[in-house]
């Protein structure tokens, strides 16, 4: 893949939406063109029909301000849908391609930054690049009412005309910098004060914590201070504020009055006539519009860059794993690990024959996350194999692989909806088949269900297995959430299960339950299961001890309990 | 098989929403009145100084038209220092009275805010816990968050925006009215329109926005949920289906948006129509006054100069009015809590004699027809620490909440040193604390965050909690120890860690009687025995009962109590219960320590 700058990001996001920008640009200076004309016909208005009586202009002329109306109406009604739409529509773009790339199957997008870095930059920054697109139309008609005004005012008078059009935009400029200082210290000030803002979500959302050891009180008196301090700030911020829009305002009006006193003098000695002094003072009050709105045009150009740099980066995160190959043919389920060497582990040797029941317990939690990063091709190893069947995993597609050898993390999250779609979603997509007769999906459900003792969440929840669970599942207990992802990853019945510490947050007796529950259904079935439970582990056929990022020992949970001392306090506390 | 009439709290909590009340229109008014009637001299002040400004600003165009009129009549050059100077006086005058009303405005506005967001946040703090859950966790949070940044935001921009521009509108108005009656007369030919406009607006636009808003947080709540969960999607390769729920929803949001634009676009449309009705009339009007005479072609060009002027601060004034109308709802939310009654203090609060907890036939119902809890005694003695196990579902936690006082039992009675847990006084109620599975890190430093149990703590007692709990180590190996920053935005704690936080709290707030709901359940096989430790420690010399999901925390316990379906079914000390031949403890004990007896 070459490159992807931001630059890149930022003009194909552009091109998809050339039709709607060129539309909303032509039309936003129909509407730039018509607004500058409002005040030009009602100078002709006065001139030709209150000045001379004649109710024929009078009518001729309100028809032709009648017209300059739907005009100006007309193309912005439509320039600004069309600019919206592009901006949406281009800004949705790169939300759903940022989303492809965080879920691509190669990973690395989700690595080292924050979930929600991420999806601030799949709503925010994706935002902005699509701003662009509604403001250049405006932009562009910004220019053209400066070049409208610009030639207008050099055909009145050359000296006038330079005044105004140089004047301007130095008048602006020395606003600009009176105003920066005190539009940068102002932002600090704001800041300070969002913080403040961002306490009290934060108090109330540790209500329960603040309740239960009863620091309602010193909370209270805590925001109190801060509220206070956020006071200062702000007051400080809006003071500036105000001193930088009051001198914006006196600029402004001092540079109408030079432009009166030379256009008067002027006018006076007869070089131009009223009318076009009265067009100049006009046009020095029009022009500080197009001037300011093409201000704020470059000010969302800039951030817009800045957002589709953002954007470049995740989009060309390089991928946490390789491979492309597909795995030949139906898939026995037999796993070998080679020097593996990767976070703690060091050198690690495991062989998990087909259909065997195998649990791993590490002594540092450190090393079990490592295995598992690995063994679900979340990384790659620094060194050393993962073999299904013999095939090195590292060149195989690692969808293929997931297909083959599900790994359900410690940490998995549940999804929003129905507790089935979660469990699972698509009954009837294809999927690796399962060597059973008669295993239909719903009777792989319900035996999924029974094994997880999740069939006991289901029954609790108003709705059974059609029941809503919220985000994240975060309606239902730790223990209840636990048992729904194992009930996900065995209903997915694959060819090779890696469990990873699926009842942590289960009383024993359920445990207990789960335990015998799993093991029976995943007979004849690869599983590996890497916990430190001995409800499970008493379970395995075999059992491996890792200490020290290597296998010491290995043999059934009684042997290991009974001959090892470093065995019995992994599992026994 | 778990029966199905026992339920776990938190489904209990979803099925009955009864969010916290909003606020009527004369309640909000008058709380609106009491924010700003000690501010009065600060809101006259404020007015009157942007008044002044804006009608000095409003000579510009006099001036101008002085001016021309010098020119017209051939006066010499000279003769135009007057109106010139007169226009430089009045560009800095109006400036820095623009300046100063704006700041009297900001001080007027950010002190009633700061003081509403006082109130609100002082009220929320100790509304019961059992109000809130409730209404559900995110109703409050949504008003401490989206509600105070909307009005702030109001207040902060839109009002001084909205003032500058109403006084701009009515003073030009007022001019319009100086020049000619029968001028104003046809200006105000517009205001129909605009009013209807108004209304139009406001009632298809707020349905709209409420819709967009929703659909927005659903796009930013799918892309969280897909991208925070991208390993879990990856590893079910359900990729494809979290690609079209994003794209679906980012699309929603994008339809309804573009539907609010619509809306806005159309009614610019119709406030530009208005905007020619009243020019229209205006120069027709002027056309008739010159033609019999009435007024001068001065005065009619003034005239139309001035209403072309109205444009934009008539289009601020009439496009901010749904931000305010969406302010004062998000008001109408916070005054809601803001202004809620304080609860009755019990008539003669009492101190509890000692440290022990009774819980005397406890029965408990979220919901009338579902009881969770059946008739459940339990005697903690000062000083002894009893366990709760049971299967999830049991009501443990229920127990555990009821003892804390975060419902009030459906029947039955709690008490804490042999007082009521109602008829306590406010220091006898600080005496019982409670630690749930739920851990909350406080933004801001690691010290900031333990003050909030004992706010006068020096730096050394903070380290003693913490090396109590067996937290010294790490928090020493924390970038800035005491002074790191964490929680939201800052180094980011396990959730081992944030548990021992959260037992280092309790040891800062010193309570007699600890109850503990699943304080380790989270933290995997291996955080949770370092946690055991750390709660041996913060409970030693406490009442405690505790929920025990490692029975090892049991069998260190002075009494199990064994419930089931709502029910005590065991109850004794750990070799009793283990030594009971069929006893359902015993079972369990079995059952955790896998084959170790063997």
């Amino acid at each position: 893949m070459s490159q992807l700058t931001g630059g890149r990001v930022l003009r194909r996001a552009l091109r998809e939406q050339a039709g709607r920008i060129t539309g909303s640009a032509v039309l936003s200076t129909g509407h730039q063109a018509g607004e500058a004309l409002v005040p030009v016909v009602i100078g002709v208005v006065v001139d030709r029909a209150v000045g001379t009586g004649s109710p024929e202009s009078l009518l001729l002329w309100i028809g032709v301000l009648a017209a300059v109306f739907v005009t100006l109406s007309f193309s912005f009604r439509f320039g600004a849908r069309l600019g919206e739409r592009a901006a949406e529509q281009a800004g949705h773009r790169l939300r759903v391609r940022v989303t492809e790339r965080v879920l691509d199957p190669r990973g690395g997008a989700d690595t080292g930054r924050l979930p929600g870095a991420l999806a601030s930059i799949a709503t925010g920054d994706a935002g902005r690049v699509g701003m662009v697109a509604l403001v250049l139309p405006l932009g562009v008609a910004a220019i053209a009412g400066l070049a409208v005004g610009a030639i207008a005012l050099l055909r009145v008078s050359l000296p006038l005309g330079l005044l105004v059009l140089l004047g301007t935009p130095l008048m602006m400029l020395l606003a600009h910098l009176l105003g920066r200082p005190l539009q940068r210290r102002s932002e600090e000030e704001q800041e300070r004060a969002a913080h403040a803002a961002g306490l009290a979500a934060d108090l109330v959302g540790g209500l329960r914590v603040l309740k239960g050891i009863g620091a309602e009180r010193a909370a209270a008196d805590r925001y109190r201070l801060s509220s206070r301090a956020a006071l200062t700030a702000t007051l400080h911020a809006a003071g500036a504020k105000a001193r930088h829009d009051g001198t914006l305002l006196a600029v402004n009006g001092l540079f109408l009055a030079l432009v009166a006193l030379l256009g008067g003098r002027l006018a006076a000695d007869g070089d131009i006539s009223i009318g076009a002094l009265v067009a100049a003072v006009g046009m020095a009050q029009y022009l500080t519009g197009p001037l300011s709105l093409m201000v704020w045009v470059n000010g969302e150009l800039a951030q817009g860059r800045g957002s589709a740099g953002r954007i470049a980066e995740v989009l060309s995160s390089p991928p946490a794993v390789g491979g492309d190959a597909e795995l030949p043919g139906p898939v026995k389920g037999q796993v070998t690990v080679h020097g593996l060497t990767h976070a703690g582990l060091d050198g690690l040797d495991l062989d998990v024959p087909a259909g065997a029941f195998v649990g791993i317990v590490t002594t540092d939690p450190a090393h079990a996350d490592a295995l598992v990063a690995c063994l679900s091709r979340e990384r790659e190893p620094a060194r050393g194999t993962v073999t299904l069947d013999g095939l090195d995993l590292s060149g195989v597609d690692p969808d293929a692989v997931r297909a083959a050898l599900l790994v359900a993390a410690h940490d998995a999250d549940l999804f929003e909806g129905t507790l089935r779609a979660d469990i699972d979603p698509a009954p009837t997509e294809h999927r690796v088949p399962a060597p059973r007769d008669g295993a239909g999906d719903g009777g792989r459900l319900a035996r999924a269900l029974a094994a997880s003792a999740a069939d006991e969440v289901a029954a609790a929840l108003p709705g059974g297995l059609d029941g809503l669970v919220g985000e994240q599942g975060r309606t239902l207990s730790g223990g209840q959430r636990q048992r729904v992802a194992l009930a996900r990853a065995l209903a997915a019945d694959p060819p090779v299960l890696v469990l990873h510490e699926p009842t942590t947050a289960v009383d024993a007796v359920t445990e207990s339950r789960i335990a015998q529950g799993v093991r029976r259904l995943r007979e004849g079935r690869t599983t590996v299961v890497i916990t430190t439970s001995p409800a499970l582990l008493s379970t395995a056929d075999t059992v491996h001890l890792v200490d020290g990022g290597a296998v010491t020992a290995s043999g059934t949970h009684d042997q290991l309990v009974h001959e090892h001392a470093a065995y019995r306090a992994a599992v026994l506390a | 098989m778990t029966a199905p009439s026992v339920t776990v709290p938190q489904n209990a909590v979803t099925e009955r929403r009864e969010l916290l009340p909003v606020a009527g229109g004369r309640e909000t008014l008058r709380a609106l009145r009491a924010l700003l009637r000690p501010r009065r001299g600060l809101a006259g002040a404020g007015l009157l100084v942007l008044t002044t400004a804006t009608a000095i600003g409003l000579t510009v165009a006099p001036l101008l038209g002085h001016l021309v009129d010098l020119v017209s009549q051939g006066r010499p050059a000279g003769a135009l220092t007057t109106p010139v100077v007169a226009l430089a006086v009045v560009a800095v005058v109006s400036g820095a009275l623009t300046a100063y009303g704006l700041t009297l405005v900001a001080r007027l506005g950010e002190g009633a805010l700061a003081e509403l967001r006082e109130r609100f946040l002082d009220r929320a703090l100790r509304l019961p816990l059992g109000r809130v859950e409730r209404a559900g966790s995110g109703d409050l949070t949504s008003r401490a968050g989206n509600d105070l940044s909307a009005v702030a935001s109001v207040v902060r921009s839109g009002l001084p925006e909205l003032g500058r521009s109403l006084l701009a509108i009515v003073l030009t108005l007022a001019g319009l009215g100086v020049l000619d009656w029968r001028l104003l007369l046809a200006a105000l030919l517009a205001v129909p329109v605009q009013l209807h406009t108004v209304r139009w607006y406001a009632g298809r636009a707020l349905p709209v926005y409420a819709r967009q808003r929703v659909a927005v947080g659903a796009q930013q709540q799918q892309l969280l949920e897909t991208i925070g969960g991208a390993a879990t999607v990856r590893a079910l390769r359900r990729r494809e289906r979290h690609l079209d729920l994003v794209s679906g929803r980012s699309q929603e949001a994008v339809e309804l948006t573009m539907r609010g634009v619509n809306l806005v676009t159309r009614f610019y449309a119709r406030l530009n129509l208005a905007e020619f009705i009243g020019l229209g009339a205006v120069l027709v009007t002027g056309f008739l006054l010159v033609r019999a005479g009435e007024v001068s072609i001065g005065t009619a060009t003034a005239a139309a100069l001035y209403f072309h002027h109205l444009f934009t601060p008539i289009n601020t004034a009439l496009g901010l009015i749904d931000d305010v109308q969406a302010a004062y709802a998000a008001l109408a939310r916070l005054v809601g809590v803001a202004e809620l009654p304080e609860p009755a203090a019990p008539p003669a609060p009492r101190s509890p004699a000692d440290a022990s907890l009774h819980a005397d036939g406890v029965t408990h119902a979220y919901d009338a027809d579902r009881p969770v809890l059946h008739d459940v005694s339990v005697a903690v003695p000062a000083g002894r620490r009893v366990a709760l196990v049971g299967a999830s579902g049991a009501g443990k936690s229920t127990l555990a909440g009821l003892v804390a006082g975060v419902h009030e039992p459906t029947a039955g009675r709690i008490r804490v040193g042999g007082v009521g847990l109602g008829d306590l006084d406010p220091a006898g109620r600080r005496a019982v604390a409670l630690i749930t599975q739920e851990v909350h890190v406080f933004a801001g430093t690691l010290a900031e965050d333990l003050r909030l149990a004992e706010p006068a703590a020096a730096d050394e007692q903070l380290l003693a909690a913490l090396d109590k709990v067996g937290a010294a180590e790490w928090v020493q190996a924390l970038p800035d120890g005491l002074s790191t920053v964490v929680g939201e935005g800052g180094h980011r704690l396990t959730a081992a860690q944030a548990q021992q936080l959260a037992l280092a709290r309790l040891v800062l707030a010193d309570p007699a009687v600890a109850v503990l709901d699943e304080a380790t359940a989270e933290a995997g096989s291996a955080g949770a025995r370092v946690l055991e430790a750390s709660v041996a420690a913060a409970l030693d010399g406490r009442t405690g009962l505790l929920v025990a999901h490692r029975l090892t925390q049991a069998a260190l316990a002075d009494q199990v109590v064994v419930l089931e379906g709502g029910r005590i079914v065991e109850s004794g000390t750990h070799d009793e219960l283990r030594a009971a031949p069929g006893g359902r403890y015993a079972e369990l004990w079995r059952a955790w320590s896998g084959r170790r007896s063997g």
